[in-house]
């Protein structure tokens, strides 16, 4: 039997639960197993988990439910897509109440995005950014500083530093064309 | 526990019986802190790793602060699954770690920073929690700016080291969606008793949460208020700068101050009949009982703090509420006072009841 995850490896875990009578056979390699959610409430599921985790030396997620899973409630995933890096779902993502890794956020940017907004109230970061970050992030969050600015000169008429800031826009959103150019 | 670092030993200070008598603002504010939620390039989150993953992270940041010359005077390492239990809840007491660090502590490890041996002022990292790295800093009174200076120092020196996750959007990438950005939580832990009796205290959660602010019961559980102490802390760290949160989160704090300073100035002039009757058996009880568990303690503390502050109760010394209820921490006192049997409450519940009497209550040592 190959496992149900990966489609690849033979599944030489078979795990069968019932949840209110509803029967739910799980077939999994070992590998997958170390990726598998189990949830704590599922009591079965933990004494099985500490066998599991004893015989194949694996570790093994519990992950707790709760309020997490309000997190990502909105989401209702059409496909079963996963991530490409770390190869979560969305829907472990909405069970979890967690991302897997920092490329899901790439992955499922779209599905993210409101979920995103509705939490933060916003989806452009206006903080810090890493110090050595590539150039084009760095001139990107310039512009968008000296936009602002902008902006505020404009506000208070001061048209003469205003246009100041415009020149600067536009020749480093040249540089940031230029350079994204010779890169491909 | 190893020693070839300076690691600080888990012995708390000595009590000082004459307390300086604080600013209303250190009063009111008893801790301020300040933690960024950072992820390694590269890395699955916390949520879904592997030991192996979390193994390598753990060492990575390790050696950061051990391999470096400049900076590993300053700090201890410790493994979180090899500290003695008390040790761990006498670090969560401390706020350094949080309850989540001792659920599967496998590669979960903890950088350290302090500056005396009370724990009042700590810089620290948690390892392979939440987030690869939680940085953050917890200071005794008022200062969310010094805080967060603490830690941006920290970042700045690992990220010569590490590369973080972001995107530009999203800023820092975190692994759950409400840290995204700055990444940076500020809190405070504020003592109301004041705010709490005058029935201000709904208004002012309201208008915490109307501009993006959690405020929470301390110790208790499901927002259980215990000891009317709260924790206020940001609720957004996406779309602001860090200077804008920093800012704001002050602003809010001295809100707070000023807000306690004005319902024990009221109490001054008109006590109700119930204050006074709840000050007063307060003062009974931590003068009579022979054992208090910690809630109970905090709970009539701060009665009897409030019933000082408007000058009802005269014969009992002022004292550092924040000190006090360090002090008489589960974890404290089994530390301090050698406690062979971790497990015997009725004991440290003694204890604990007799401190306090000797350290405030004049005169009656029983």
């Amino acid at each position: 039997m190959i496992c149900e995850f990966c489609k690849n490896n033979e599944a030489n875990v078979h795990l069968i639960k019932v949840i209110n009578g509803r029967v739910e056979k799980v077939n999994l390699c070992i590998e997958c197993l170390k990726n598998f959610a189990i949830f704590p409430a599922e009591e079965i599921f933990n004494d099985l988990t500490k066998l599991l985790t004893k015989v194949f030396e694996v570790d093994i997620k519990i992950i707790d439910k709760g309020e997490n899973e309000k997190i990502f409630e909105n989401v209702n995933p059409s496909d079963n897509k996963k991530c490409s890096y770390c190869s979560i779902d969305l829907n472990t993502i909405k069970a979890i109440g967690r991302v897997g890794c920092s490329y899901c956020y790439t992955e499922f940017r779209d599905t993210l995005r409101p979920i995103i907004k509705a939490i933060q109230g916003s989806v452009e970061h206006s903080g810090k950014i890493p110090a050595v970050s590539t150039e084009d992030i760095r001139i990107e969050k310039e512009i968008k500083d000296l936009k602002y600015k902008l902006e505020e000169e404009i506000t208070v008429e001061n048209y003469e530093e205003a246009a100041r800031l415009r020149d600067t826009i536009k020749s480093l959103q040249k540089k940031l064309y230029i350079g994204r150019k010779s890169k491909y | 526990m190893k020693s070839e670092n300076k690691k600080p030993v888990f012995n708390a200070g000595v009590i000082n019986n004459s307390m300086p008598a604080l600013t209303a603002a250190g009063q009111v504010i008893l801790t301020s802190r300040a933690r960024i939620a950072r992820n390694i390039s590269g890395f699955c989150f916390s949520s879904i790793n592997t030991k192996e993953e979390k193994r390598d992270i753990l060492q990575s940041v390790r050696d950061s602060f051990l391999k470096d010359p400049e900076e590993k005077q300053f700090y201890a390492f410790y493994n979180i699954a090899r500290l003695k239990k008390t040790q761990r809840r006498y670090l969560i007491e401390r706020h350094i770690l949080s309850p989540e660090m001792l659920v599967r502590m496998n590669y979960k490890g903890l950088i350290l920073k302090c500056d005396n041996p009370d724990m009042e002022n700590t810089v620290s990292v948690l390892i392979n929690e939440e987030d690869h790295l939680r940085i953050q800093s917890v200071i005794a009174g008022s200062d969310i700016f010094k805080v967060y200076r603490e830690v941006s120092k920290i970042e700045r020196m690992l990220e010569r080291k590490i590369n973080f996750a972001f995107d530009k959007d999203f800023g820092y990438l975190t692994c759950c969606p409400t840290n995204l950005g700055t990444g940076l939580r500020v809190s405070i832990i504020a003592h109301m008793p004041g705010t709490v009796v005058t029935g201000k205290i709904e208004e002012l959660a309201k208008n915490l949460a109307k501009t993006g602010y959690s405020i929470r019961g301390l110790f208790g559980e499901n927002s259980d208020v215990v000891g009317n102490l709260f924790q206020v802390s940001n609720q957004i760290s996406l779309g602001k700068n860090e200077e804008e949160i920093i800012t704001e989160m002050n602003a809010v704090s001295e809100n707070i101050i000023e807000d306690e300073i004005k319902a024990v100035e009221s109490l001054k002039n008109s006590k109700p009949l119930s204050v006074e009757d709840s000050v007063l058996r307060s003062y009974g009880m931590l003068r009579y009982a022979k054992m208090l568990n910690y809630g109970e303690a905090l709970e009539l503390l701060s009665m009897l703090k409030l019933g000082l502050d408007i000058n009802m109760i005269k014969d009992v010394k002022q004292f550092n509420f924040y000190k006090l209820i360090s002090y008489i921490g589960e974890s404290n006192l089994i530390i301090k006072h050698g406690i062979k049997s971790e497990d015997n409450e009725d004991e440290v519940d003694m204890m604990r009841a007799n401190i306090i009497r000797k350290k405030i209550l004049k005169g009656t040592e029983f």
